[in-house]
């Protein structure tokens, strides 16, 4: 086994804001002030665009001389969608907003919607979704890294990452019966208790994945074609994050230690004890230490969930608000009364709206509601981190060169059906 | 709206905040609510640039992020029926704002791309859902619909179903 990824942190630099700008303008090909710039247009079908995202280049030879990037062709409407149904049929609508990491997406709606109710979540569920939320990161950070160095060249990788995924993919279908879209989260709880013989699986993936992490990182860590084409590329200060409202990983790894888990804690993450991974570089080798180093820290977490959950229902006991379990609908005739209502009629909601922000493995999601009353939302907004990073690509791209294009796409993490909704 | 009073149930960050820009901008905050501990002041279209560039420069306040600008619509509201709504995050002080302003039919609202770069999709993406205009955007065209797509889908009167404005003229001439 090599090195664990702490140590190389400790020997990394840490440059401060002004160095990081000064590099990030020294790396930046000057453009001619006579070139002749030729325009071509990137996509939507091109491989490494990872969906259907067009960007218009401007170019000076290998230069980019400016980006327009173009969204859209994935947009279903799913605002517009939101607004003729009850907030529990929402909930598979958020599912498809981004396919890899389904469960944060239904916990980010649930949140936000039990803010607007005012519903308290059960301790147990609490600590399932904080270990679902990891088990999203865990597979989202090995399913990027393996797009990552796809993007880079080496298509193989791409095949291994797939291997550790499946763990977490086997997971899933224990836990909720599906794999990819599965609506596990429900308004005021999870939908399901973990079922026996969970514990022992997660362990034994818990096992295997920080070897086969330490696999990839003797591939690809000291690998120089990596290093040469991830160092000082697509530098994105945590200023310019800010500006562009870049959130996640990208602006952790420019040294900012912003993360919803610690600052706005929703789930259990206020009683859990986990550390949040900082980057300094904000280069696209930063990117890739950070969430290797976040999936070690997930690992963490989920551990400690299992370990302290406590025992009780997964679902809270509130007539007015929850569809109850199953197995009591068809038990007690109150239960199948309060099922009929919610399921027909809707949920009770005051009027109001709130905002409610989550961290996502992407980055900071928020859902903002507005209630008249009645059962279903009078507007729904979904503020997902992919449509700001690909309106970043602008300013990300600027200056590089044709062929970083690749690397810096994958490396901020965009999944368009996410971005366009 | 809940009114003032809820003022008091605020965190001790927001109490800061809510303090501060009352003394900054007084009368000219038209409504001041909270709920569920969501801190929203309501301003004129007038001071929209000016309230937000504040929230943003102001020592105490350090807005520094634009977390999300969206638009919304109350038909039943006879002479502002649009609202359009920023929510600002401040990364050093961890607190949240929600600023609206209520827009009459075909009304302008001054651009904040120049405050925060991001609000040029958030802008372009309200424009085509509400027909909002914001003047002074660089390029406000159509975002996430086609480019020659009819009509405003989020107003409360544009059908959910039907073929309403969806159709794509394959002989589109324009500028795409």
């Amino acid at each position: 086994m090599s090195a664990p990824l702490e140590e190389k942190v400790e020997q990394r630099t840490r440059p401060t804001l002004e160095e990081l700008k000064e590099r990030k303008a020294r790396n930046r090909q000057r453009v001619s002030d006579n070139a002749e710039v030729m325009t071509i247009s990137m996509g939507p079908h091109h491989p490494s665009t990872h969906g259907v995202f067009r960007m218009d280049l401007d170019l000076d030879g290998e230069v980019i001389v400016d980006v327009r990037p173009e969204v859209g062709n994935l947009h279903r409407g799913m605002e517009k969608l939101a607004e003729s149904k009850t907030y529990h049929q929402i909930i598979p609508l958020t599912d498809r907003l981004h396919y890899v990491v389904s469960f944060s997406q239904n916990e980010g709606y649930c949140e936000a919607v039990e803010k607007l109710m005012g519903i308290e979540v059960p301790e147990r569920a609490k600590y399932i979704r904080s270990m679902c939320h990891e088990m999203c990161r865990i597979a989202n950070h090995i399913i990027w890294l393996g797009f990552l160095v796809m993007d880079l060249g080496a298509i193989t990788f791409q095949q291994i990452t797939f291997r550790e995924r499946e763990y977490i993919m086997d997971l899933w279908e224990m836990l909720t019966g599906a794999r990819l879209t599965h609506s596990f989260a429900r308004i005021g709880g999870v939908a399901k208790d973990i079922p026996d013989g969970f514990r022992e699986k997660m362990a034994a993936a818990l096992e295997v994945i920080p070897k086969r992490m330490a696999e990839y990182d003797r591939l690809i860590r000291n690998n120089r074609i990596f290093l040469a084409r991830g160092k000082d590329v697509g530098i994105f200060t945590s200023e310019d994050c800010a500006a562009w409202r870049v959130t996640g990983p990208t602006l952790r790894a420019a040294g900012c230690p912003r993360d919803l888990r610690k600052d706005e804690p929703f789930a259990a993450y206020d009683q859990l004890d986990f550390n949040v991974c900082v980057e300094y570089e904000a280069d696209v080798i930063a990117r890739y230490v950070l969430r290797m180093n976040e999936i070690y820290e997930s690992i963490k977490i989920i551990k400690q969930c299992l370990d302290e959950m406590p025992d009780g229902p997964v679902i809270a006991e509130d007539a007015f608000h929850v569809i109850p379990p199953k197995k009591d609908v068809l038990r007690s005739s109150a239960a199948m009364i309060q099922d009929f209502v919610q399921v027909f009629r809707g949920p009770q909601v005051p009027k109001g709206e709130v905002y409610k922000a989550v961290e996502t493995s992407q980055g900071e999601l928020a859902f903002y509601i507005v209630s008249d009353g009645s059962p279903k939302p009078q507007r729904l907004r979904i503020t997902t981190p992919c449509f700001y990073h690909c309106q970043a690509m602008q300013p990300l791209l600027q200056g590089e060169m044709l062929a970083d294009i690749v690397g810096i796409f994958c490396g901020v993490d965009v999944c368009l059906g996410s971005c366009d909704r | 709206m809940a009114a003032a009073k809820n003022i008091d149930e605020l965190s001790p960050a927001h109490k800061q905040v809510a303090s501060h820009l009352q003394g900054k901008f007084g009368k000219r905050l038209l409504e001041t609510s909270s709920f569920r501990g969501d801190l929203t002041y309501v301003v004129s279209p007038q001071d929209w640039l000016e309230v937000l560039t504040y929230c943003r420069d102001a020592e105490e306040l350090r807005f520094d992020r634009l977390d999300s600008l969206l638009g919304n619509h109350f038909p039943e509201r006879e002479d502002q029926p649009f609202e359009v709504i920023a929510h600002l995050v401040s990364i050093p002080h961890t607190t949240r704002i929600r600023i609206k302003t209520r827009l009459a039919e075909g009304e302008t609202l001054p651009t904040v791309t120049g405050v925060w770069p991001s609000a040029s999709f958030d802008e372009r993406e309200t424009w085509e859902m509400f027909g909002v205009v914001f003047e002074g955007h660089p390029n406000l065209t159509r975002l996430l619909t086609v480019p020659d797509f009819d009509g405003y889908p989020l107003r409360k009167d544009f059908p959910l179903q039907g073929r309403v404005g969806g159709r794509i003229r394959w002989n589109f001439k324009g500028e795409i």
